[in-house]
């Protein structure tokens, strides 16, 4: 079987069509897939995604398919980046064409809803492919567009993997740092969503950025708490899919889940704001996926719970707030040292 | 193993080890002083004074030698040392030596065999017929497993609880009409006669646990290597030991594992005509555990560390073991030997023509996991994390294929009652004093017994997991009975026992050895209590 492409990018979404449109400019042959053949027409026709990445102009060389059988058997490295309430499909249709030797990679931040699994294990159950691996950091889609400097982990427990895809985004803008820890990865990915949820909602509260800060810190906190019991390696939290993840998700207003919580925090409901918009925001499903996970648990991270009540119960955000500062505080780090 | 075969694979064996040094100067010269290091350290403690000289005499020459020697005269030196291992390995050497050698160990298994033999095992496998049938039960994939042998070479990779295994899992196999397997066994097994009898269906070959050598233990893993690849069956058992904690196995020896894909690699790339090595998960199954108090006291001292205190425990192996086989015969005590579905060597299902599936039931072609650019390779970090994706298909079918019964399942019980008395007490200090109450209410037990046996026999029908006869069909005061006639029969101290219509445990280590394979399988719907 010939692999004339280098990469086929699944997911016409705007962190899709970035990643694909990097490659492109980069002089790989790139193949993105969506779903809708209008978009297909549109990115191949008007070299742009309107819908997704408004008012900004794609690579003319950037070619879209609907083919998804096509696409799959031409290309040696498969990237992933649909919504993680598509993922599943996704993946399965994926494995009706995907072979062992291909590598899949996919940069969708989120969890399964229900089943609390990773990405990466739907991959592995819905495809026969072995070699996963996982792309995320602080990757905010129209600034990739753009062209600025930006930074990626790649984690996956094959080297293969991870030189693979270094390789596809070497001589660009985006740089791609391997990694081992393809959990604390995927777990860092998904949840700051959450805690961009939180910083929104702090933002439209009026509060100031003493209180981001120790919503974001705690939120690391949390977030490196839940990674570890999930098996992942504390030191990941403190690099790009961790920190670096959080620090451009809660302070950037481009971000979809920090808009969201802005509106909160002014007042909207969460039905009318989802209503309003042509974007996912991961962090409304997620909060509700880790915050049910924690549960069957018998466990609770604050910022979580907060956050679920106020998506899910009707807490103002005022009150989710004074919540959260009623908890008795403890030794900063006691979250982190346990056996 | 054929003649011709025993030649070759010596052959092939020192030539991958030595090819595994390369010609870097400084890995050869490490290993062969490492060698020689652990040779004598070794040596210093062999009983048999005469061999110990002998190859005494055998080090300090190499020794002197590789002291002024070229790298390439070290390299010769290293070949020697390999190819004397591989020869003994294989089975080779000479045999005068080798009685000597073999006499050393009075081991448990060999007193075990003369306790045994009044079985008339030997006996009943000349007339084809096992008086045993009642006590073995063998079951599973039994035709896809010897379909797979067939087709392709076969790895069976049981679960390891005692040293009963190393028989059991050779007559169940003889029993399922699987051709002969290799199998890697201390040279403390060739001692006994009835054992020779096993051991030669079983295809041993000879492995020395006291070697430390890196490079014995990377003759052992090529020599069942160039096995598989020459379409030897193949057997060891991946938890490389007994299980101290009674569970089943989760973490598996990753080296010998690898083995599989290894071979496989080897034989695609030389276009052998039937390329493929099927790996048939199984496990073994008892009621009672013979060691079960030892195993269990080892796993405390090691994971307690210094919170634990071992208590004396003094009593003769060899009435151990007869009483051990005798209460086993009288329970009419049936051991379950169970075979799961072949897996290709990178964990993936393989159903009865040799096709691979996906976990969606899809056909895989499973050559291109190993092929670049058009021929199959080998990649050492690749093929590591694909033997790590066969470990965890491995555990997992070790979990749906384990045999659970009546002793499980009380224990896990009691245990939970225990535990639950006494919260503020932690697992080592419930071992010690037992907790607040000395005895359970039996009616107490009994609604446990009920509900765990409900949900257990859900899992059953779901496939998650197996149950013996009495899970299957009996009521909870006949399943308490038999578990309660099992644990008083045969260990020193019974874990548990019934005065009255109350339930005492008396040996708490017990209790959690037993209940372990139960709870650390980590079913749905089960409750973790240790």
């Amino acid at each position: 079987m010939s692999r004339d492409l280098d990469v086929l990018v699944v997911g016409g979404g705007s962190f899709g069509t970035a990643l694909a449109n990097i490659l492109t400019g980069l002089g790989r042959r790139v193949r993105l897939w969506v779903r809708r053949e209008e978009l297909a027409v549109e990115i191949n026709s008007r070299h742009t995604n309107s819908r997704y990445l408004e008012g900004l102009n794609l690579s003319p060389s950037l070619v879209a398919t609907t083919n998804l059988e096509e696409g799959v058997r031409g290309s040696p490295a498969i990237l992933v980046v649909v919504p993680s309430k598509a993922f599943r499909d996704t993946a399965k249709e994926l494995g009706e064409y995907v072979t062992g030797d291909q590598i899949v990679v996919h940069a969708t931040k989120g969890m399964e809803n229900g089943t609390f699994m990773r990405m990466s294990e739907i991959l592995r159950e819905e495809t026969c492919a072995i070699q996963i691996g996982v792309l995320s950091g602080p990757n905010l889609a129209r600034e990739l567009v753009a062209g600025q400097p930006a930074g990626a982990l790649i984690a996956s427990r094959f080297d293969a993997v991870v030189d693979a895809m270094q390789s596809l985004f070497k001589g660009g803008m985006l740089r791609t740092y391997g990694g081992r820890d393809v959990v604390g990865t995927e777990v860092g990915g998904t949840f700051k969503n959450i805690i961009a949820l939180a910083a929104g909602v702090a933002d439209g509260l009026g509060l100031g950025d003493n209180t981001k800060a120790l919503l974001v810190t705690r939120g690391l906190s949390e977030m490196a708490r839940l990674g570890v019991v999930m098996g992942a390696d504390v030191f990941t939290f403190g690099g790009l899919a961790g920190i670096g993840d959080l620090m451009a998700t809660c302070g950037s207003p481009l971000s979809r889940n920090h808009q969201v919580g802005e509106r909160i925090g002014k007042g909207e409901t969460l039905d009318a704001i989802i209503a309003s918009m042509t974007h996912v925001a991961e962090g409304v499903p997620t909060t509700k996926a880790v915050y049910e996970f924690l549960r069957s648990q018998n466990s609770e991270l604050p910022i979580v719970s907060a956050v679920y009540k106020l998506l899910y119960e009707k807490l103002s955000a005022r009150q989710a707030f004074d919540q959260l500062m009623t908890i008795p505080v403890g030794g900063e780090l006691a979250t982190l040292r346990f056996e | 193993m054929r003649q011709e075969d025993k030649e070759r694979i010596k052959i092939e064996v020192t030539h991958r080890v030595l090819e595994h040094f390369g010609s870097d100067p400084i890995a050869i010269e490490q290993a062969v002083f490492d060698t020689i290091y652990e040779e004598r350290r070794r040596l210093d403690t062999e009983k048999n004074k005469k061999l110990a000289k002998a190859q005494a005499e055998f080090y300090d020459r190499v020794y002197r030698e590789a002291r002024r020697a070229a790298p390439d005269r070290q390299r010769e030196l290293l070949r020697e040392m390999v190819r004397a291992f591989a020869e003994e390995v294989t089975g080779n050497f000479d045999p005068r030596v080798y009685s000597i050698a073999t006499g050393v160990l009075p081991s448990a298994l060999g007193v075990l065999l003369n306790a045994l033999s009044p079985l008339r095992l030997l006996e009943a496998a000349k007339h084809g017929s096992f008086s045993l049938d009642e006590h073995l039960q063998v079951g599973g994939e039994v035709e896809a497993v010897q379909k797979a042998a067939q087709i392709g070479t076969t790895v069976v990779v049981p679960t390891h609880l005692s040293n009963f295994d190393s028989i059991i899992i050779g007559l169940a196999l003889y029993r399922m009409g699987l051709p002969p397997y290799t199998y890697g066994a201390g040279l403390n097994l060739f001692t006994n006669k009835l054992m020779s009898f096993f051991m030669h269906n079983v295809g041993a070959y000879k492995v020395d646990r006291r070697k430390k050598a890196a490079v014995y233990k990377d003759v052992l893993k090529t020599y069942a290597g160039c096995s598989i690849e020459m379409g030897y069956n193949n057997l060891f058992f991946p938890g490389g030991t007994r299980s101290r904690s009674g569970a089943v196995e989760k973490k598996l020896k990753l080296g010998l594992m690898g083995m599989g894909l290894d071979a496989y690699i080897h034989n695609l790339s030389t276009g052998k005509p039937k390329p493929d090595v099927f790996v048939v998960p199984a496990t073994i199954n008892y009621q009672l555990v013979l060691e079960a108090q030892t195993l269990i006291e080892d796993h405390l001292k090691e994971v307690g560390k210094s919170r634990y205190i071992i208590e004396d425990d003094e009593f003769s192996q060899v009435r151990k073991i007869v009483d051990f086989v005798q209460k086993l015969l009288s329970l009419e005590s049936t051991i379950h030997i169970i075979v799961g579905k072949p897996l290709d060597v990178f964990g993936n299902e393989v159903d009865a023509n040799g096709v691979s599936h996906d976990h969606r039931g899809r056909p895989v072609d499973r050559k291109r996991y190993v092929f670049q650019d058009g021929k199959p390779v080998h990649d050492k970090q690749r093929d590591q994390e694909y033997t790590r994706e066969l470990s965890r298909s491995v555990v997992d079918a070790y979990v749906r294929e384990t045999v659970l019964s009546s002793t499980h399942l009380l224990t896990h019980v009691v245990f939970g009652m225990l535990r639950e008395r006494s919260p503020d007490h932690d697992l080592y200090r419930l071992l010690r004093t037992g907790g607040r109450d000395e005895s359970l209410a039996v009616t107490e037990v009994y609604e446990r017994v009920d509900r765990e046996l409900a949900t257990l026999r859900r899992l059953a029908n779901e496939g998650k997991v197996r149950l013996d006869e009495s899970l299957s069909h009996r009521d909870t005061v006949a399943i308490v009975n038999e578990a309660l006639a099992h644990l008083a029969s045969y260990h020193r101290k019974p874990a548990v026992v019934r005065r009255g219509d109350r339930l005492f445990h008396e040996d708490r280590n017990l209790l959690l050895y037993y209940q372990n394979r139960l709870d650390k399988l980590g079913l749905p719907g089960i409750e973790r209590v240790s």
